[in-house]
Protein backbone atom coordinates (compact mmCIF):
# COMPACT_ATOMS: atom_id res chain seq x y z
CA UNK A 1 0.00 0.00 0.00
CA UNK A 2 1.44 3.20 -1.06
CA UNK A 3 1.19 5.94 1.05
CA UNK A 4 1.83 9.86 1.44
CA UNK A 5 3.32 10.84 4.95
CA UNK A 6 4.26 14.23 6.41
CA UNK A 7 6.66 13.78 9.60
CA UNK A 8 7.58 16.65 11.87
CA UNK A 9 6.39 19.62 10.30
CA UNK A 10 7.18 23.10 11.08
CA UNK A 11 6.59 25.85 9.09
CA UNK A 12 6.03 29.57 9.68
CA UNK A 13 6.66 33.25 8.55
CA UNK A 14 9.91 34.83 10.23
CA UNK A 15 10.23 34.09 13.81
CA UNK A 16 6.48 33.46 14.04
CA UNK A 17 5.82 29.79 13.94
CA UNK A 18 1.83 28.72 12.38
CA UNK A 19 2.40 25.18 11.52
CA UNK A 20 4.16 23.29 14.82
CA UNK A 21 5.44 19.73 14.27
CA UNK A 22 2.69 18.53 12.40
CA UNK A 23 2.63 14.71 11.48
CA UNK A 24 -0.20 12.84 9.47
CA UNK A 25 0.02 10.08 6.68
CA UNK A 26 -2.41 9.28 3.96
CA UNK A 27 -3.24 5.76 1.93
CA UNK A 28 -3.96 6.52 -1.53
CA UNK A 29 -6.84 6.42 -3.34
CA UNK A 30 -8.43 8.81 -0.62
CA UNK A 31 -9.35 12.22 0.01
CA UNK A 32 -8.09 14.17 2.96
CA UNK A 33 -9.74 16.90 4.41
CA UNK A 34 -8.39 19.99 6.63
CA UNK A 35 -10.59 21.61 8.91
CA UNK A 36 -9.59 24.46 11.21
CA UNK A 37 -10.41 28.27 12.29
CA UNK A 38 -9.15 31.01 10.62
CA UNK A 39 -5.69 31.22 11.59
CA UNK A 40 -5.26 27.40 12.21
CA UNK A 41 -2.40 26.71 9.82
CA UNK A 42 -4.22 25.73 7.41
CA UNK A 43 -2.96 27.39 4.51
CA UNK A 44 0.43 27.54 5.37
CA UNK A 45 0.42 23.51 5.74
CA UNK A 46 -0.66 23.29 1.90
CA UNK A 47 1.96 25.91 1.03
CA UNK A 48 4.92 24.06 2.46
CA UNK A 49 3.83 20.63 1.30
CA UNK A 50 3.79 21.69 -2.50
CA UNK A 51 7.05 23.53 -1.82
CA UNK A 52 6.21 27.01 -1.71
CA UNK A 53 7.05 27.77 1.56
CA UNK A 54 10.40 26.75 3.41
CA UNK A 55 10.13 24.38 6.00
CA UNK A 56 11.11 21.88 8.46
CA UNK A 57 10.48 17.70 8.61
CA UNK A 58 9.54 16.09 5.64
CA UNK A 59 7.12 14.91 3.01
CA UNK A 60 7.44 11.75 1.51
CA UNK A 61 4.75 10.42 -1.13
CA UNK A 62 5.06 7.21 -2.69
CA UNK A 63 8.62 6.37 -0.73
CA UNK A 64 9.83 9.94 -2.25
CA UNK A 65 10.96 12.95 -0.77
CA UNK A 66 9.57 15.94 -1.75
CA UNK A 67 11.88 18.32 -0.48
CA UNK A 68 15.00 16.90 -2.66
CA UNK A 69 12.83 17.25 -6.06
CA UNK A 70 13.37 20.26 -8.26
CA UNK A 71 10.78 22.23 -9.11
CA UNK A 72 9.74 20.51 -12.42
CA UNK A 73 10.28 16.97 -10.80
CA UNK A 74 7.75 18.33 -8.02
CA UNK A 75 5.56 19.94 -10.30
CA UNK A 76 4.82 16.40 -12.27
CA UNK A 77 4.15 14.69 -9.03
CA UNK A 78 1.81 17.17 -7.11
CA UNK A 79 0.18 20.30 -8.28
CA UNK A 80 -1.73 23.09 -6.10
CA UNK A 81 -4.52 25.50 -6.48
CA UNK A 82 -4.68 28.16 -4.80
CA UNK A 83 -7.50 30.12 -3.02
CA UNK A 84 -7.27 32.43 -5.92
CA UNK A 85 -5.23 32.20 -8.94
CA UNK A 86 -2.97 34.87 -9.59
CA UNK A 87 -3.43 35.27 -13.02
CA UNK A 88 -3.51 39.57 -13.90
CA UNK A 89 -3.39 39.88 -17.67
CA UNK A 90 -5.41 39.29 -20.49
CA UNK A 91 -5.14 35.25 -21.18
CA UNK A 92 -7.92 33.09 -22.90
CA UNK A 93 -9.14 30.41 -20.40
CA UNK A 94 -7.82 27.45 -23.18
CA UNK A 95 -4.29 29.18 -22.50
CA UNK A 96 -4.58 29.04 -18.89
CA UNK A 97 -4.96 25.27 -19.01
CA UNK A 98 -2.15 24.82 -21.77
CA UNK A 99 0.43 25.69 -18.65
CA UNK A 100 -0.06 22.99 -16.88
CA UNK A 101 1.21 21.38 -19.80
CA UNK A 102 4.81 23.17 -18.75
CA UNK A 103 5.99 20.11 -16.42
CA UNK A 104 6.11 18.03 -19.90
CA UNK A 105 7.28 20.37 -22.39
CA UNK A 106 10.68 21.60 -22.92
CA UNK A 107 11.88 25.02 -22.06
CA UNK A 108 11.13 26.33 -25.51
CA UNK A 109 8.88 23.69 -26.73
CA UNK A 110 5.48 24.54 -27.83
CA UNK A 111 1.99 22.86 -27.02
CA UNK A 112 1.07 20.78 -30.02
CA UNK A 113 -2.38 20.77 -31.26
CA UNK A 114 -2.40 17.21 -29.73
CA UNK A 115 -1.75 18.88 -26.57
CA UNK A 116 -4.36 21.64 -27.21
CA UNK A 117 -7.28 19.10 -27.61
CA UNK A 118 -6.15 17.65 -24.21
CA UNK A 119 -6.51 20.99 -22.98
CA UNK A 120 -10.43 21.44 -24.57
CA UNK A 121 -11.18 17.55 -23.29
CA UNK A 122 -10.06 19.00 -19.13
CA UNK A 123 -12.56 22.51 -20.30
CA UNK A 124 -15.22 19.93 -21.31
CA UNK A 125 -14.73 17.80 -18.10
CA UNK A 126 -15.09 20.77 -15.94
CA UNK A 127 -18.06 21.90 -17.40
CA UNK A 128 -16.71 24.79 -18.97
CA UNK A 129 -15.58 23.64 -22.26
CA UNK A 130 -17.66 26.44 -23.93
CA UNK A 131 -15.34 29.33 -22.43
CA UNK A 132 -12.14 28.22 -23.77
CA UNK A 133 -11.83 31.33 -26.13
CA UNK A 134 -12.97 33.35 -23.64
CA UNK A 135 -10.40 36.10 -21.91
CA UNK A 136 -9.88 34.68 -18.62
CA UNK A 137 -9.86 38.14 -16.35
CA UNK A 138 -13.55 37.87 -17.64
CA UNK A 139 -14.95 34.91 -16.11
CA UNK A 140 -16.56 34.52 -12.83
CA UNK A 141 -14.56 33.48 -9.73
CA UNK A 142 -16.47 30.21 -9.92
CA UNK A 143 -15.82 29.58 -13.61
CA UNK A 144 -11.85 30.99 -12.74
CA UNK A 145 -11.20 28.23 -10.22
CA UNK A 146 -12.91 25.64 -12.57
CA UNK A 147 -10.68 26.62 -14.93
CA UNK A 148 -7.68 26.18 -12.75
CA UNK A 149 -8.67 22.99 -11.39
CA UNK A 150 -8.89 21.84 -15.43
CA UNK A 151 -5.44 23.24 -15.60
CA UNK A 152 -4.04 21.32 -12.53
CA UNK A 153 -6.02 17.58 -13.56
CA UNK A 154 -3.80 17.83 -16.98
CA UNK A 155 -0.39 17.79 -14.99
CA UNK A 156 -2.03 13.83 -13.69
CA UNK A 157 -0.06 14.28 -10.86
CA UNK A 158 0.03 11.54 -7.90
CA UNK A 159 -0.89 14.68 -5.34
CA UNK A 160 -3.45 17.52 -5.46
CA UNK A 161 -3.32 20.50 -2.87
CA UNK A 162 -6.14 22.56 -3.18
CA UNK A 163 -5.98 25.36 -0.43
CA UNK A 164 -10.09 26.27 -0.06
CA UNK A 165 -10.83 26.03 -3.52
CA UNK A 166 -14.75 26.40 -2.67
CA UNK A 167 -14.36 29.91 -0.72
CA UNK A 168 -15.28 32.16 -3.97
CA UNK A 169 -17.84 29.21 -5.43
CA UNK A 170 -21.55 29.32 -5.09
CA UNK A 171 -23.77 26.35 -3.75
CA UNK A 172 -23.89 24.55 -7.26
CA UNK A 173 -19.98 24.92 -8.04
CA UNK A 174 -18.99 23.58 -5.18
CA UNK A 175 -20.66 20.47 -5.49
CA UNK A 176 -18.84 20.04 -8.60
CA UNK A 177 -15.55 21.15 -7.82
CA UNK A 178 -15.36 18.36 -4.97
CA UNK A 179 -17.67 15.93 -7.30
CA UNK A 180 -14.54 15.98 -9.66
CA UNK A 181 -11.40 16.02 -7.07
CA UNK A 182 -13.35 13.26 -5.53
CA UNK A 183 -13.37 10.90 -8.75
CA UNK A 184 -9.70 12.18 -9.84
CA UNK A 185 -8.38 10.82 -6.63
CA UNK A 186 -10.72 7.14 -7.03
CA UNK A 187 -8.95 6.92 -10.38
CA UNK A 188 -5.68 5.73 -10.65
CA UNK A 189 -5.20 5.77 -6.49
CA UNK A 190 -4.03 9.33 -5.98
CA UNK A 191 -4.13 11.60 -2.90
CA UNK A 192 -5.60 14.58 -2.13
CA UNK A 193 -5.25 17.09 0.45
CA UNK A 194 -8.29 20.01 0.64
CA UNK A 195 -8.38 22.75 3.16
CA UNK A 196 -11.82 23.36 3.18
CA UNK A 197 -13.65 26.47 4.55
CA UNK A 198 -17.46 24.56 4.83
CA UNK A 199 -16.75 22.14 7.31
CA UNK A 200 -20.40 20.65 6.28
CA UNK A 201 -18.92 19.91 2.76
CA UNK A 202 -16.14 18.30 4.25
CA UNK A 203 -18.26 16.13 6.15
CA UNK A 204 -20.12 14.81 3.18
CA UNK A 205 -17.04 14.40 0.47
CA UNK A 206 -13.63 13.82 2.02
CA UNK A 207 -12.80 10.21 3.25
CA UNK A 208 -10.75 11.46 6.38
CA UNK A 209 -10.77 15.04 8.31
CA UNK A 210 -7.74 16.37 9.39
CA UNK A 211 -8.85 18.92 12.61
CA UNK A 212 -6.04 21.53 13.29
CA UNK A 213 -5.89 23.92 15.67
CA UNK A 214 -2.93 26.38 16.49
CA UNK A 215 -0.96 24.68 14.21
CA UNK A 216 -1.32 21.37 15.57
CA UNK A 217 -3.17 17.98 14.29
CA UNK A 218 -5.43 17.33 17.59
CA UNK A 219 -7.04 14.76 15.54
CA UNK A 220 -8.39 12.85 12.32
CA UNK A 221 -12.43 11.97 12.06
CA UNK A 222 -13.69 9.47 9.61
CA UNK A 223 -17.04 10.47 8.53
CA UNK A 224 -18.72 7.54 6.64
CA UNK A 225 -16.93 5.16 10.03
CA UNK A 226 -16.98 7.24 13.12
CA UNK A 227 -20.25 7.99 15.08
CA UNK A 228 -21.31 11.29 15.63
CA UNK A 229 -21.03 11.65 19.19
CA UNK A 230 -17.00 11.35 18.46
CA UNK A 231 -17.09 13.63 15.87
CA UNK A 232 -19.45 16.41 17.50
CA UNK A 233 -16.69 16.23 20.31
CA UNK A 234 -14.02 17.13 18.38
CA UNK A 235 -15.26 19.10 16.03
CA UNK A 236 -16.67 21.38 19.04
CA UNK A 237 -12.34 22.08 19.24
CA UNK A 238 -12.68 24.05 16.50
CA UNK A 239 -15.84 25.42 16.12
CA UNK A 240 -17.61 25.66 19.84
CA UNK A 241 -20.69 23.76 20.13
CA UNK A 242 -22.14 22.34 17.40
CA UNK A 243 -24.60 19.34 16.91
CA UNK A 244 -24.36 16.68 13.80
CA UNK A 245 -27.42 15.33 12.27
CA UNK A 246 -28.44 13.09 8.63
CA UNK A 247 -30.94 13.20 6.29
CA UNK A 248 -31.71 11.87 3.08
CA UNK A 249 -32.29 13.79 0.32
CA UNK A 250 -34.91 12.78 -2.42
CA UNK A 251 -32.44 10.01 -4.36
CA UNK A 252 -31.91 8.65 -0.95
CA UNK A 253 -28.59 9.82 -0.28
CA UNK A 254 -27.54 10.17 3.07
CA UNK A 255 -26.07 13.97 4.18
CA UNK A 256 -24.69 15.34 6.80
CA UNK A 257 -26.18 18.04 8.85
CA UNK A 258 -24.11 20.37 11.01
CA UNK A 259 -26.08 22.96 13.41
CA UNK A 260 -24.91 25.74 15.57
CA UNK A 261 -25.46 24.81 18.76
CA UNK A 262 -23.65 27.85 20.42
CA UNK A 263 -25.20 30.54 22.43
CA UNK A 264 -25.18 33.14 19.36
CA UNK A 265 -27.30 30.96 17.44
CA UNK A 266 -30.27 32.08 15.45
CA UNK B 1 -21.78 25.98 -29.30
CA UNK B 2 -21.95 27.74 -33.07
CA UNK B 3 -22.12 31.20 -31.90
CA UNK B 4 -18.52 30.53 -30.18
CA UNK B 5 -17.42 29.57 -33.91
CA UNK B 6 -16.71 33.64 -35.21
CA UNK B 7 -15.18 34.23 -31.92
CA UNK B 8 -12.60 31.48 -31.85
CA UNK B 9 -11.23 32.52 -35.68
CA UNK B 10 -11.30 36.20 -34.61
CA UNK B 11 -8.45 36.63 -32.10
CA UNK B 12 -5.89 35.35 -34.74
CA UNK B 13 -7.22 36.67 -37.53
CA UNK B 14 -7.21 40.32 -36.23
CA UNK B 15 -3.82 39.49 -34.47
CA UNK B 16 -2.55 38.79 -38.48
CA UNK B 17 -4.16 42.17 -39.72
CA UNK B 18 -2.66 44.53 -37.00
CA UNK B 19 0.69 42.98 -37.38
CA UNK B 20 0.55 43.15 -40.97
CA UNK B 21 -0.86 46.59 -40.80
CA UNK B 22 2.25 47.47 -38.19
CA UNK B 23 4.41 46.53 -40.64
CA UNK B 24 3.35 48.22 -43.44
CA UNK B 25 3.94 51.30 -41.57
CA UNK B 26 6.71 50.65 -39.81
CA UNK B 27 8.11 49.87 -43.35
CA UNK B 28 6.74 53.02 -44.82
CA UNK B 29 8.39 55.17 -41.56
CA UNK B 30 11.49 53.56 -42.54
CA UNK B 31 12.10 54.70 -46.06
CA UNK B 32 10.77 58.01 -44.96
CA UNK B 33 13.03 58.19 -42.54
CA UNK B 34 15.89 57.26 -45.36
CA UNK B 35 15.17 60.61 -47.37
CA UNK B 36 13.85 62.86 -44.96
CA UNK B 37 16.33 65.14 -43.06
CA UNK B 38 18.66 68.63 -43.27
CA UNK B 39 19.89 67.33 -46.86
CA UNK B 40 16.87 65.98 -48.49
CA UNK B 41 17.41 62.69 -50.82
CA UNK B 42 14.95 61.46 -53.72
CA UNK B 43 14.35 58.14 -54.58
CA UNK B 44 15.04 58.96 -58.59
CA UNK B 45 18.76 60.46 -57.59
CA UNK B 46 19.83 57.58 -55.69
CA UNK B 47 18.94 55.33 -58.35
CA UNK B 48 20.48 57.53 -61.17
CA UNK B 49 23.45 57.34 -58.96
CA UNK B 50 24.69 60.77 -57.53
CA UNK B 51 27.89 60.12 -55.67
CA UNK B 52 26.97 63.29 -53.10
CA UNK B 53 23.10 61.17 -52.16
CA UNK B 54 24.59 57.85 -52.26
CA UNK B 55 27.33 59.12 -50.13
CA UNK B 56 24.52 60.50 -47.68
CA UNK B 57 22.18 57.96 -47.52
CA UNK B 58 25.23 54.86 -46.60
CA UNK B 59 26.85 56.84 -44.26
CA UNK B 60 24.37 58.90 -42.46
CA UNK B 61 20.61 57.66 -43.26
CA UNK B 62 20.96 53.96 -43.49
CA UNK B 63 22.63 53.32 -39.97
CA UNK B 64 20.10 56.08 -38.24
CA UNK B 65 17.18 54.25 -39.98
CA UNK B 66 18.44 50.54 -39.25
CA UNK B 67 18.74 52.29 -35.50
CA UNK B 68 15.12 53.91 -35.05
CA UNK B 69 13.98 50.36 -36.67
CA UNK B 70 15.68 48.07 -34.40
CA UNK B 71 16.09 50.18 -31.42
CA UNK B 72 12.17 51.24 -31.15
CA UNK B 73 11.60 47.45 -31.91
CA UNK B 74 13.41 46.12 -28.87
CA UNK B 75 12.33 48.86 -26.48
CA UNK B 76 8.48 47.57 -27.55
CA UNK B 77 9.22 44.13 -27.60
CA UNK B 78 11.69 44.27 -24.13
CA UNK B 79 8.86 47.02 -22.29
CA UNK B 80 6.10 44.04 -23.01
CA UNK B 81 8.42 41.55 -21.00
CA UNK B 82 9.30 43.84 -18.03
CA UNK B 83 5.33 44.80 -17.76
CA UNK B 84 4.35 40.54 -17.92
CA UNK B 85 7.31 39.66 -15.37
CA UNK B 86 6.30 42.09 -13.07
CA UNK B 87 2.73 41.81 -13.64
CA UNK B 88 2.64 45.29 -13.19
CA UNK B 89 1.81 47.78 -16.36
CA UNK B 90 4.12 50.46 -15.40
CA UNK B 91 7.15 48.45 -15.07
CA UNK B 92 9.94 49.55 -17.97
CA UNK B 93 13.05 48.69 -18.13
CA UNK B 94 14.51 51.65 -15.91
CA UNK B 95 13.17 49.90 -13.26
CA UNK B 96 16.02 48.17 -12.63
CA UNK B 97 18.52 50.62 -13.34
CA UNK B 98 19.57 49.99 -16.75
CA UNK B 99 19.27 53.79 -17.80
CA UNK B 100 21.24 55.22 -15.30
CA UNK B 101 23.32 52.87 -15.57
CA UNK B 102 23.94 54.10 -18.98
CA UNK B 103 23.83 57.50 -18.69
CA UNK B 104 26.66 57.10 -15.84
CA UNK B 105 28.92 54.76 -18.16
CA UNK B 106 28.18 57.34 -21.42
CA UNK B 107 29.19 60.13 -19.00
CA UNK B 108 32.69 58.23 -17.66
CA UNK B 109 33.41 57.87 -21.55
CA UNK B 110 32.69 60.77 -22.24
CA UNK B 111 35.62 62.45 -19.86
CA UNK B 112 37.90 59.77 -19.80
CA UNK B 113 37.81 58.52 -22.76
CA UNK B 114 38.19 59.92 -27.07
CA UNK B 115 35.71 58.80 -29.60
CA UNK B 116 31.79 58.23 -30.67
CA UNK B 117 32.71 54.21 -30.37
CA UNK B 118 34.29 54.22 -26.64
CA UNK B 119 31.25 56.32 -25.12
CA UNK B 120 28.36 53.50 -26.47
CA UNK B 121 31.06 50.92 -25.21
CA UNK B 122 31.18 52.68 -22.17
CA UNK B 123 27.29 53.53 -21.67
CA UNK B 124 26.99 49.87 -22.61
CA UNK B 125 29.15 48.41 -20.05
CA UNK B 126 27.48 51.11 -17.20
CA UNK B 127 24.08 49.78 -18.44
CA UNK B 128 25.01 46.24 -18.02
CA UNK B 129 27.13 47.06 -14.50
CA UNK B 130 23.81 48.06 -13.51
CA UNK B 131 21.70 45.85 -13.98
CA UNK B 132 23.84 42.80 -13.06
CA UNK B 133 24.74 44.76 -9.57
CA UNK B 134 20.97 44.89 -9.10
CA UNK B 135 20.21 41.34 -9.91
CA UNK B 136 22.87 40.47 -7.72
CA UNK B 137 21.56 42.70 -4.74
CA UNK B 138 17.62 41.10 -5.31
CA UNK B 139 19.65 37.39 -5.00
CA UNK B 140 20.73 38.21 -1.92
CA UNK B 141 16.76 37.91 -0.57
CA UNK B 142 16.53 34.30 -1.03
CA UNK B 143 12.94 34.15 -0.69
CA UNK B 144 12.85 35.24 -4.52
CA UNK B 145 10.06 38.20 -4.91
CA UNK B 146 9.94 40.33 -7.64
CA UNK B 147 9.39 42.99 -4.96
CA UNK B 148 13.39 42.86 -3.86
CA UNK B 149 13.96 43.25 -7.90
CA UNK B 150 12.38 46.57 -8.26
CA UNK B 151 13.73 47.70 -4.52
CA UNK B 152 17.33 46.87 -5.49
CA UNK B 153 16.79 48.38 -8.96
CA UNK B 154 15.87 51.51 -6.78
CA UNK B 155 19.23 51.45 -4.88
CA UNK B 156 21.62 51.07 -7.70
CA UNK B 157 19.48 53.23 -9.60
CA UNK B 158 20.16 56.34 -7.25
CA UNK B 159 24.01 54.98 -6.94
CA UNK B 160 24.11 55.58 -10.71
CA UNK B 161 22.35 58.83 -10.22
CA UNK B 162 25.41 59.68 -7.45
CA UNK B 163 27.79 58.67 -10.15
CA UNK B 164 26.39 60.40 -12.61
CA UNK B 165 26.34 63.91 -10.53
CA UNK B 166 29.90 63.46 -9.52
CA UNK B 167 31.06 63.24 -13.06
CA UNK B 168 29.17 66.36 -14.03
CA UNK B 169 30.78 68.28 -11.16
CA UNK B 170 34.12 67.14 -12.57
CA UNK B 171 33.57 67.91 -15.96
CA UNK B 172 34.35 71.23 -18.31
CA UNK B 173 31.12 73.11 -18.35
CA UNK B 174 32.22 74.42 -21.76
CA UNK B 175 32.57 71.01 -24.03
CA UNK B 176 31.95 68.12 -22.04
CA UNK B 177 29.01 68.76 -19.59
CA UNK B 178 27.56 70.33 -22.47
CA UNK B 179 27.69 66.81 -25.08
CA UNK B 180 27.23 65.10 -21.36
CA UNK B 181 23.78 66.33 -20.82
CA UNK B 182 23.23 66.19 -24.84
CA UNK B 183 23.80 62.53 -24.92
CA UNK B 184 21.45 61.98 -21.57
CA UNK B 185 18.53 63.76 -24.06
CA UNK B 186 18.80 60.78 -26.44
CA UNK B 187 19.12 61.31 -30.01
CA UNK B 188 19.57 58.99 -33.29
CA UNK B 189 22.02 61.85 -34.16
CA UNK B 190 26.04 60.49 -34.75
CA UNK B 191 24.75 57.28 -34.80
CA UNK B 192 27.08 55.52 -37.75
CA UNK B 193 27.42 52.21 -39.49
CA UNK B 194 30.95 50.73 -37.82
CA UNK B 195 29.93 51.71 -34.51
CA UNK B 196 26.46 50.24 -34.50
CA UNK B 197 26.83 46.47 -35.48
CA UNK B 198 28.03 44.66 -32.32
CA UNK B 199 24.88 46.57 -30.58
CA UNK B 200 22.59 45.79 -33.12
CA UNK B 201 23.88 42.09 -33.99
CA UNK B 202 23.64 41.08 -29.96
CA UNK B 203 20.28 43.54 -29.70
CA UNK B 204 18.87 41.00 -32.26
CA UNK B 205 20.10 38.13 -30.05
CA UNK B 206 18.32 38.91 -27.86
CA UNK B 207 14.82 39.47 -28.92
CA UNK B 208 15.19 36.02 -30.87
CA UNK B 209 15.72 34.94 -27.10
CA UNK B 210 12.92 36.73 -25.93
CA UNK B 211 10.89 35.10 -28.69
CA UNK B 212 11.19 31.79 -28.04
CA UNK B 213 10.95 32.25 -24.22
CA UNK B 214 7.49 34.22 -24.87
CA UNK B 215 5.43 30.98 -23.08
CA UNK B 216 8.20 30.86 -20.11
CA UNK B 217 7.42 34.49 -19.58
CA UNK B 218 3.65 34.25 -19.77
CA UNK B 219 4.05 31.59 -17.03
CA UNK B 220 5.82 34.14 -15.29
CA UNK B 221 3.12 36.36 -15.06
CA UNK B 222 1.08 34.33 -12.67
CA UNK B 223 1.48 34.55 -9.28
CA UNK B 224 5.03 32.88 -7.62
CA UNK B 225 3.93 30.05 -5.62
CA UNK B 226 1.47 29.37 -8.52
CA UNK B 227 4.17 29.28 -10.95
CA UNK B 228 6.47 26.91 -9.32
CA UNK B 229 4.11 24.25 -8.50
CA UNK B 230 4.03 24.56 -12.50
CA UNK B 231 7.26 23.61 -12.57
CA UNK B 232 8.73 26.96 -13.52
CA UNK B 233 12.10 27.83 -11.62
CA UNK B 234 10.81 31.14 -10.74
CA UNK B 235 14.09 32.81 -9.43
CA UNK B 236 15.94 31.63 -12.05
CA UNK B 237 13.66 31.53 -15.08
CA UNK B 238 12.96 35.56 -14.66
CA UNK B 239 17.11 36.44 -14.21
CA UNK B 240 17.74 34.92 -17.30
CA UNK B 241 14.32 36.71 -18.80
CA UNK B 242 15.36 39.95 -17.32
CA UNK B 243 18.97 40.01 -17.87
CA UNK B 244 17.47 39.21 -21.66
CA UNK B 245 15.01 41.57 -21.65
CA UNK B 246 17.83 44.37 -20.40
CA UNK B 247 20.59 43.83 -22.77
CA UNK B 248 18.34 44.38 -25.67
CA UNK B 249 17.58 48.01 -24.15
CA UNK B 250 21.42 48.47 -23.06
CA UNK B 251 22.01 47.62 -26.58
CA UNK B 252 19.63 50.66 -27.81
CA UNK B 253 20.41 52.75 -24.98
CA UNK B 254 24.43 52.90 -25.33
CA UNK B 255 23.76 53.67 -29.08
CA UNK B 256 21.02 56.51 -28.66
CA UNK B 257 21.06 57.81 -24.95
CA UNK B 258 17.76 57.97 -23.04
CA UNK B 259 14.70 57.53 -25.14
CA UNK B 260 11.48 57.85 -23.00
CA UNK B 261 8.38 56.48 -23.27
CA UNK B 262 8.46 54.15 -25.92
CA UNK B 263 8.92 50.89 -23.24
CA UNK B 264 5.71 51.78 -22.32
CA UNK B 265 3.58 53.02 -24.85
CA UNK B 266 3.82 49.95 -27.28
CA UNK B 267 3.32 46.91 -25.12
CA UNK B 268 0.01 49.33 -24.14
CA UNK B 269 -0.82 49.98 -27.49
CA UNK B 270 -0.44 46.33 -28.45
CA UNK B 271 -3.02 45.17 -25.72
CA UNK B 272 -5.28 47.50 -26.47
CA UNK B 273 -5.67 46.56 -29.82
CA UNK B 274 -5.61 42.64 -29.47
CA UNK B 275 -6.51 42.48 -26.03
CA UNK B 276 -4.35 39.11 -25.21
CA UNK B 277 -0.86 38.76 -24.96
CA UNK B 278 -0.09 36.01 -27.44
CA UNK B 279 3.33 36.09 -29.30
CA UNK B 280 1.56 38.74 -31.63
CA UNK B 281 1.27 41.07 -28.98
CA UNK B 282 4.80 40.90 -28.59
CA UNK B 283 5.50 41.26 -32.15
CA UNK B 284 2.97 43.91 -32.28
CA UNK B 285 4.31 45.68 -29.51
CA UNK B 286 7.97 45.50 -31.36
CA UNK B 287 6.51 47.02 -34.79
CA UNK B 288 4.53 49.54 -32.45
CA UNK B 289 7.96 50.61 -30.80
CA UNK B 290 9.88 50.60 -33.92
CA UNK B 291 6.40 52.92 -35.77
CA UNK B 292 6.92 55.39 -32.68
CA UNK B 293 10.80 56.15 -32.68
CA UNK B 294 11.09 56.41 -36.23
CA UNK B 295 8.23 58.93 -36.43
CA UNK B 296 9.74 60.51 -33.85
CA UNK B 297 13.28 60.91 -34.99
CA UNK B 298 11.72 62.04 -38.51
CA UNK B 299 10.13 64.80 -36.85
CA UNK B 300 13.06 65.52 -34.48
CA UNK B 301 15.50 66.23 -37.67
CA UNK B 302 12.78 67.96 -39.58
CA UNK B 303 10.76 70.43 -37.44
CA UNK B 304 13.16 72.88 -36.31
CA UNK B 305 16.59 73.89 -37.98
CA UNK B 306 18.75 72.25 -35.48
CA UNK B 307 18.21 68.51 -34.91
CA UNK B 308 16.04 68.35 -31.29
CA UNK B 309 16.35 65.20 -28.88
CA UNK B 310 13.84 62.64 -29.76
CA UNK B 311 12.45 61.97 -26.44
CA UNK B 312 11.27 65.75 -26.74
CA UNK B 313 8.40 63.58 -29.34
CA UNK B 314 8.17 60.55 -28.01
CA UNK B 315 7.28 62.26 -24.73
CA UNK B 316 4.76 64.34 -26.43
CA UNK B 317 2.74 61.17 -28.06
CA UNK B 318 3.43 59.37 -24.75
CA UNK B 319 2.27 62.04 -21.92
CA UNK B 320 -0.97 62.53 -23.15
CA UNK B 321 -1.06 58.79 -23.91
CA UNK B 322 -0.26 57.86 -20.16
CA UNK B 323 -2.63 60.15 -19.09
CA UNK B 324 -5.88 58.59 -21.19
CA UNK B 325 -4.63 55.05 -20.17
CA UNK B 326 -4.71 55.78 -15.97
CA UNK B 327 -8.17 57.48 -16.41
CA UNK B 328 -9.49 54.51 -18.89
CA UNK B 329 -7.67 52.24 -15.87
CA UNK B 330 -10.13 54.65 -13.22
CA UNK B 331 -13.19 54.12 -15.42
CA UNK B 332 -13.09 50.52 -15.13
CA UNK B 333 -12.22 50.17 -11.59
Amino acid sequence: MSSFQVNGLCAGYGEKKVIDCLSFSLENGRLMGVLGANGSGKTTLIRSICGILRHEGECILEGVKLEGLSPRQLSQKCSYIPQRSGITIDISALDVVLMGFNPQLGLLERPTDAIKKQALAALDHAGIGSMAEMNYMHLSEGQKQLCILARTLVIKGRLLLLDEPESALDFRFRYRMLEIIRNWVRQDSRFALVALHDPMLALNYCDELMLLKNGRNIGVIHPSLDSFERMEEMLCEIYGSISLTACRDKAGRKHIILLNEGADGP
Amino acid sequence: MNIMKPSTASPTAKTKYCCIAGAILMIALAVLSLLVGKYPLSLEKLLAGDELQRRVFTTLRLSRTVVGLVGGFALGVSGFVYQTVFRNPLASPDIIGVSSGASAGAAAGILFLSGAAAVTASAFAGAVAAVILALALSSLDKSGRSGTIVLAGIAVHSLAQTALMCLKLTADPERELASIEYWIMGSLNGVSAHTIRGNLALCIVCLGALFLLHRQIILLSAEEGEARTLGVNVGFLRLIVLLTATLTVANVVSLTGLISFVGLLAPHGARLLLKNNHIGATLLSGLLGAVILLAADILARSVAGAELPVSIFTSLVGAPFLISLLIRGRKQA
